[in-house]
């Protein structure tokens, strides 16, 4: 039985609308991001951190790239221009408050940011910091101009991580969702090496031994198992808070109520940069905010015709119909 | 003329009785497998014989359910409003054994509790692992609340599904394997639901 239903669920779901592989869901959870009011205070990424219990793995682990945040905040210096100065001591900023701004920029500094991804940019026993000529008294960043990128799973209707499992343990729920169950996987880290979005997070380490020492391990989840070694794990949209809504409205013989309930993430973000809701449903929220931008699920290239309208979502060119739409950031010049 | 109609009749009866002797056989022998008269399910399939679990007091589930014909979620009264059955603190088991059966050695040693202020530590029977979701809530509103012909008055039959039949027992005993193939035999035969994550965590 669910054999078969894995099988089906591959044909059914694993293309795209375009090559005819659609879908019908009982919801489709998806989430909308508004750049612009994405101050990049990281508060999604804690809530995150906290609702799933995620482990904090630590800084050489986390150079090593094993840092298991399940949402991330990318970061970007995409208009240097914006960033005309030297990066000042802080002891400087007296006197450029009394009118004597620091020298301008001559040459711009490197953009990419290296605490993002320090063991990958190591090269020839070289730190980052060291190849680009850091030496610590300037800023390595420019102190304007970044953008932030809150970076989730995309939840892609035509995932594909899920196809390459040899044991089918990510699979599509009836929710639209692309989930991963944690008792099959065999941490054979293909769906990873599949993710053009890098957002599937490898268990290499027994991190519950050490990630919660008592008492703090009070704080766990209880909805939510402690992945183990050798597990793959990812982004859910908080499918525990899913169920618990679902249920509640089965007791009550009603439907999910849009804003009913949110991901943790959602629920924490002051600025209000993130939504979350049923796209099934053309009253809810995000269903709203898609139609308004025009992005259609499905497709591999929106109509961009129109400037005011900022939704994009990211490499829907690979046909992987993600769930989560971006709202460009516009910046005044 | 008299004798083929004789003999039609005499066919008939035959059938007839076996027809009844088929609908009891079957019928006991679908009592015999533990399932049950409960209307629109399935019960699942599978034993286990579960080893003795010492309690503190040795609680006689046959004395209140089977003889005294208390509902099961009388005591484990959450069970109906959410994930969990419940134990029912001594609080309740002293609402009739102030009165009740007092001279009883078992009931005295509820009372030596009782004014300890201190609850038996009852040890639990039936445990499904940490990463399995279960809510009592959402079976009982399938196989008893929802469930048309059903009374509430027979639920420990839809209990008896997962526990067995606990009101012939005294310590509840776990008779079922609780395992996943238990749970997906019964969801097949149920039309549950087969989503991973509906159970997983
Ligand atoms: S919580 Fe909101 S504002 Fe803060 S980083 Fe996340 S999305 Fe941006």
């Amino acid at each position: 039985m669910s054999l078969d239903n894995i099988l089906t669920n591959w044909s059914r779901y694993r293309k795209g609308a375009e090559e005819g592989g659609f879908h019908e869901y009982e919801h489709q959870w998806g989430m909308v991001v508004d750049l612009n009011k994405c101050i990049g205070c990281n508060a999604c990424s804690v809530a995150c951190y906290a609702e799933n219990n995620l482990p904090v793995v630590g800084e050489k682990r986390c150079g090593k790239n094993q840092a298991m945040n399940w949402l991330r905040i990318e970061r970007y210096w995409d208009e240097p221009d914006l960033a005309p100065y030297e990066a000042i001591p802080t002891a400087n900023v007296d006197a450029w408050i009394e009118g004597n701004p620091p020298a301008k920029k001559t040459e711009l500094k490197p953009s990419m940011p290296s605490s993002y991804l320090p063991g990958l940019l190591e090269q020839d026993g070289q730190s980052f910091e060291q190849r680009v000529g850091f030496d610590g008294t300037k800023s390595e960043f420019q102190d304007f101009g970044a953008s932030f990128l809150p970076m989730m799973c995309q939840q892609c209707h035509a995932a594909t991580c899920e196809p390459v499992c040899p044991v089918a343990a990510t699979y599509h729920t009836p929710d639209g969702l692309n989930a991963q169950v944690y008792n099959r996987c065999i941490g054979s880290r293909y769906c990873s090496n599949n993710c053009p979005y890098r957002l599937r997070y490898f268990n290499f380490w027994s991190y519950y031994e050490d990630a919660w020492p008592e008492p703090l391990h009070m704080q766990l989840n209880p909805d939510l198992s402690v992945r183990d070694k050798g597990v793959m794990e990812k982004c859910t949209f908080c499918i525990q808070r899913i169920r618990v809504a679902k249920d509640k409205a089965k007791m009550e013989d009603r439907k999910v109520i849009d804003g009913e309930f949110s991901t943790a993430c959602v629920q924490t973000c002051p600025t209000g940069a993130l939504v979350f809701g049923d796209m099934q449903n053309p009253e809810s929220q995000v269903s709203k905010l898609w139609s308004y931008h025009q992005v259609e699920r499905g497709k591999t290239k929106q109509n961009k015709e129109n400037k005011e309208l900022r939704g994009y979502r990211i490499l829907e060119g690979l046909n992987t119909d993600p769930s989560v739409l971006y709202l460009e950031r516009v910046r005044e010049v | 003329m008299a004798v083929p109609h004789r003999r039609s009749s005499r066919y008939f009866l035959m059938a007839f009785a076996a027809m009844v002797l088929g609908i009891f056989l079957a019928a006991s022998s679908a009592w015999a497998d533990g399932s049950s008269g409960v209307p629109n399910a399935v019960p699942p399939k599978g034993e286990h014989e579960g080893k003795n679990v010492e309690q503190p007091i040795e609680f006689p589930h046959n004395i209140h359910v089977d003889i005294n014909k208390i509902n099961c979620m009388y005591c484990h009264t959450y069970a109906r409003r959410s994930k969990v059955a419940g134990i029912p603190p001594t609080s309740k088991c002293m609402g009739c054994h102030l009165v009740i059966a007092t001279d009883k050695p078992r009931i005295k040693k509820l009372t030596e509790y009782w004014e300890k202020k201190e609850p038996p530590r009852w040890k639990k029977v039936h445990d499904v692992p940490d990463f399995v979701h279960f809510t009592h809530e959402k079976h009982l509103k399938r196989f008893v609340f929802d469930n048309e012909g059903m009374s509430v008055d027979r639920v420990s039959e839809v209990c008896a599904f997962c526990h067995g039949e606990v009101k012939k027992m005294t310590v509840a005993h776990k008779v079922k394997p609780l395992n996943m193939g238990f749970c997906a035999r019964c969801h097949e035969a149920n039309k549950g639901p087969f989503d991973c994550w509906k159970c997983h965590k």
